[in-house]
C-alpha cells in the first residue's frame, strides 16, 4: 500500500430521516483523523466539494455512497426523486453504507407509511429494497442512531482495503456479533435473575420487568460505549432494540409474556435451558445482589 | 423577479421564493418546507411511554428537548387525573442539566457551522471545517450522556423521574467536562473572560470581541448585516415562565391563545407542508432572544434596547445563552442530592386516560406537545416546533417572523444569512 493512498471520494445522502445518524457522526472524538482519509463530495452539514443543488445537476462517481434515512421512490431532494437519485449514485459507487435504522429496515418513519416506505436493501427482514441488485457492495449499519464509531470502523476498513465480515442482513460481525447485553452492568443481576422492581435504580436486571430487548438486540453498545462514557442500560433505561429489523416494536417498556415466562427467550437460547437454569437462579436468596450496591448504612 | 432559492444545511432543506426589484432587493419572501414525515400519526394507537422513544425521533439535534416534552405532557396528565407525581429535585435537576447540555451542543454547532461559515462564504473568505467546535460540542453531549447513557435518542426521562441512578464519579466527570467548554467558551468563543462578555451592551465592544464569535459580527458588519434582521419586536417565552412582549411590554403569556394555521399547507392549497404557530393570532418570535428578553438579562435588554431586534442582538442572545447555561449546569451539579430518589413509580399508564400537555423551551424556543390518552393508548397527539413560530409563513399584510426580517435585504443571498439567524431547523418544522 502506497504510504499516502488517495482519500476516499463520499457522498452523504439523506432519504427520510431526522438527522439523527449525522449528528451522532459527528461526536466521533477522532472526526480529525477520519477526515484526513476522507473527502466529502456532499454532506447535508459539513463544508463539502458541492451542494445538494450542485449535486444532482451532474450525479459524480464515489468511493462510499453512505445513504442515511428511509426510503421511499417519490420522496424528493433539490427536486429530483429518490428513485433516480439513490440508483445513480449507488451504482457510480464502489461501497454504500446504510446507515442507521431507517436506511436498513425502514425503521422509526416506515411506520407512517409502510406499504411505500422500506430501507434500501431491507424491508423490515425482507431483502426487497430498492438497491437489492448491488446487495454485495452494500454494508449495513442499523441503529437509532448509528454509534459513529461503528460508522467510522468501517470507512477506516473499506480505506484499509480489508475485507469486512457480515451477518446476514450485511452488518459487520464485529460489531453486531455482540449482544447489548453483552458488557451490561446489571448482567449479574440477570444471570441470578434479580429483576429491577423500578426504574431509576443501579440494581436489578431490566429484562423482565422493563421490556430491555438487549438479549435480543446485535450490537456493541457496551462495549463501545456511547459518547466513550455510557449506554442506555448503564443509564436505568431498557434497550429499545433499535439495531433489529423490528424497531420499532409495540410496547417499547414492556417484556411480553406468558404465564409468567418471557414470551421471546434470549437469542438463541433454548427455552428448556432458560426456564431450568432460570428456575434454579430463583430458588435461592442472594443477600447480596438483594441488597443496595452501595449503601452507606453497612 | 422571482427567484427559488434552495437553503440547505438547516437539517433538511427550506425553499425560499424570493421577490426581487431591478436592484436585487428583496420584497417578498415565501418560506416553504417539503418535506413530511407524519410523526404525530406514528405516534397514534401506541402505549403512551412509546412516545418517550418515538418523539426524540423528530430531530436529530434537539431530541431530547422533546423526551423532555414528552414526559412533561405524561406528568400533566397524571396530574390532570388527580395524581400528581412527585418528581424530586434531584430528578428535576438532572433532566435540567441534560436539556441544557442539548441547548449548548446546538447553539455552538450554530455559530460554527453555520453562522461563521456562511457568512465567510458571503464573503468569499476562505472558510474551514471547525473541528475544535465539533470536539466541544461532543463534549457537552458527553457531559449529557453521563446522566442520559447516550446523546442523541436517549429516552432515559420516564413519567416519576429519571432512569438514571448517578454516583459522585458522574458528577465530577460533569464538572470536569464543563469546566473545558467554559474554558473554550472563553478563549475560543469570546476571546474574553464570560464575566466581561456579560457586562459588554454596544455594538463596538462587541465588534471589537478577538474571539469568532467576534468574527461573525464582524463579517456581518462587513455584509451590511448587522444592523438588519428586524422584525415584529413581538416575544413568547412559555417554560416555566410564560411571557409574550410586545413592543417592550411584558404580560403573562396564556397557553389557551396559542392556535396553529394550516392555511398555507398543501392540504389546503398552499406551497408548504409547515403550520404556522400564532399567539393570540400573530406571529411572535421564540428562542434565546425571546428568553433573554422574558427573563430580563441586563446585557440583551440593553442591547435590544439600543439596537432592537436585529442579527447583531438576535446573535448575540444565542451566544450569551451558552454562558448562561454553563452556569446553571454548574450550580445544577454542584448541588445534587444525590440520596434523593431518581425515580418514584407512578400508577400504570394503563390505568390513566385524559389530556396532557408539556411545554419545553427547546434550542428554538417554545416546543409544545398535547395528546389525548385512553387507558394508556394514545388516542392524539399534537406537536407545535419552536421553528413554526420563527418561519411562519404569513402574507403580505401579516408577515411570519423570520419572513419580516428577510424584507429590503439587499440580495437573496443576505436575506438568506438573515433567514439562518433564527437558527432554521427543517426536520422539527413539519416534524
Amino acid at each position: 500500500m502506497p504510504s499516502n493512498p488517495a482519500k476516499l471520494k463520499v457522498i452523504w445522502l439523506q432519504g427520510i430521516t431526522c438527522n439523527g445518524n449525522t449528528h451522532s457522526f459527528l461526536n466521533d472524538p477522532l472526526l480529525r483523523s477520519l477526515l484526513e482519509k476522507i473527502d466529502f463530495l456532499h454532506h447535508p452539514l459539513l463544508p463539502c466539494a458541492k451542494t445538494l443543488k450542485e449535486l444532482v445537476k451532474k450525479l459524480p462517481k464515489s468511493d462510499i455512497l453512505i445513504f442515511e434515512g428511509a426510503y421511499r421512490a417519490d420522496f424528493e431532494r433539490a427536486g429530483v426523486r429518490m428513485e433516480e437519485l439513490l440508483n445513480a449514485l449507488a451504482s457510480k459507487s464502489k461501497h454504500i453504507i446504510s446507515l442507521g435504522s431507517c436506511a436498513s429496515f425502514g425503521g422509526m418513519f416506515k411506520e407512517a407509511d409502510s406499504e411505500h416506505i422500506s430501507g434500501i436493501l431491507f424491508d423490515k427482514e425482507e431483502q426487497n429494497g430498492p438497491l437489492k441488485e448491488m446487495r454485495d457492495k452494500v454494508i449495513t449499519l442499523s441503529g437509532c442512531p448509528i454509534h459513529p464509531q461503528w460508522l467510522s470502523f468501517v470507512i477506516e476498513m473499506i480505506y484499509a482495503e480489508k475485507k469486512i465480515m457480515v451477518d446476514e442482513y450485511r452488518r459487520p460481525k464485529e460489531l453486531y456479533g455482540y449482544l447489548v447485553h453483552n458488557g451490561c452492568l446489571r448482567n449479574e443481576y440477570f444471570e441470578w435473575k434479580v429483576d429491577s422492581d423500578s426504574f431509576g435504580t443501579k440494581e436489578g436486571c431490566l429484562y423482565y420487568a422493563q421490556g430491555c430487548q438487549g438479549p435480543y438486540t446485535h450490537g456493541s453498545c457496551n462495549k463501545i460505549l456511547w459518547n466513550e462514557v455510557s449506554s442506555k442500560t448503564r443509564a436505568g433505561m431498557p434497550c429499545v432494540g433499535c439495531t433489529e429489523p423490528s424497531f420499532p416494536k409495540f410496547g417499547l417498556f414492556t417484556t411480553k409474556t406468558y404465564m409468567s415466562i418471557p414470551a421471546e427467550m434470549p437469542l438463541g437460547i433454548p427455552k428448556r435451558s432458560y426456564l431450568a437454569l432460570s428456575g434454579a437462579a430463583k430458588s435461592f436468596h442472594i443477600k447480596r445482589l438483594e441488597g443496595k450496591l452501595i449503601d452507606d448504612n453497612a | 423577479m422571482i427567484t427559488h432559492e434552495l437553503i440547505e444545511r438547516i437539517e433538511g432543506e427550506a425553499v425560499l421564493d424570493f421577490k426581487t426589484d431591478k436592484s436585487g432587493c428583496v420584497i417578498e419572501a415565501d418560506i416553504r418546507f417539503l418535506h413530511f414525515r407524519g410523526m404525530e400519526a406514528i405516534l397514534e394507537g401506541r402505549n403512551a411511554l412509546d412516545a418517550l422513544v418515538i418523539t426524540p425521533r423528530v430531530c436529530g439535534i434537539c431530541g431530547h428537548s422533546h423526551l423532555i416534552a414528552t414526559v412533561r405532557m405524561l406528568e400533566d396528565l397524571y396530574k390532570n387525573m388527580g395524581i400528581p407525581l412527585n418528581i424530586t429535585q434531584k430528578a428535576e435537576s438532572i433532566r435540567e442539566i441534560t436539556l441544557a447540555c442539548e441547548l449548548i451542543q446546538n447553539h455552538i454547532k450554530w455559530l460554527y457551522l453555520i453562522m461563521l461559515h456562511e457568512s465567510n462564504n458571503l464573503l468569499a473568505q476562505e472558510s474551514e471545517l471547525s473541528l475544535k467546535a465539533l470536539f466541544v460540542a461532543s463534549q457537552v453531549n458527553q457531559l449529557c450522556a453521563l446522566f442520559s447513557g447516550q446523546w442523541p435518542h436517549s429516552s432515559y426521562a420516564l413519567p416519576g423521574g429519571v432512569s438514571c441512578d448517578p454516583t459522585h464519579i458522574e458528577v465530577m466527570q460533569g464538572l470536569k467536562i464543563l469546566a473545558e467548554v467554559e474554558k473554550f467558551v472563553a478563549d475560543e468563543v469570546l476571546g474574553c473572560s464570560l464575566e466581561h462578555f456579560s457586562a459588554l451592551t454596544t455594538r463596538e465592544d462587541l465588534l471589537s470581541l478577538s474571539g469568532d464569535f467576534g468574527e461573525v459580527l464582524r463579517n456581518f458588519e462587513a455584509l451590511n448585516l448587522l444592523d438588519e434582521g428586524k422584525s415584529h419586536g413581538r416575544f413568547l417565552v412559555l417554560g416555566d415562565e410564560k411571557i409574550a412582549i410586545d413592543q417592550g411590554k411584558h404580560c403573562d403569556a396564556d397557553i389557551s391563545l396559542v392556535s396553529e394555521d394550516d392555511s398555507q399547507t398543501f392540504a389546503h392549497g398552499g406551497k408548504t407542508y409547515a403550520k404556522n404557530a400564532l399567539y393570540n393570532g400573530e406571529f411572535y418570535e421564540c428562542g434565546p432572544l425571546a428568553r433573554a428578553l422574558g427573563s430580563g438579562y441586563t446585557n440583551i435588554a440593553a442591547l435590544y434596547q439600543s439596537y432592537g431586534d436585529t442579527s447583531l442582538t438576535r446573535i448575540t442572545a444565542r451566544v450569551n445563552e451558552i454562558l448562561i447555561l454553563c452556569s446553571q449546569v454548574r450550580s445544577q451539579l454542584s448541588s445534587l442530592d444525590l440520596s434523593q430518589p431518581s425515580f418514584i413509580a407512578p400508577p400504570p399508564i394503563e390505568s390513566i386516560s385524559g389530556e396532557g400537555i408539556g411545554i419545553v423551551e427547546a434550542p428554538r424556543g417554545a416546543l409544545i406537545h398535547r395528546a389525548r390518552i385512553e387507558k394508556g393508548r394514545i388516542i392524539r397527539y399534537s406537536i407545535i416546533t419552536p421553528t413554526q413560530w420563527n418561519l411562519g409563513n404569513g402574507t403580505t399584510s401579516n408577515l411570519g417572523v423570520a419572513q419580516c426580517s428577510m424584507i429590503g435585504a439587499e440580495s437573496i443571498a443576505k436575506a438568506s444569512l438573515l433567514f439562518r439567524t433564527f437558527d432554521v431547523c427543517s426536520v422539527c418544522t413539519t416534524h
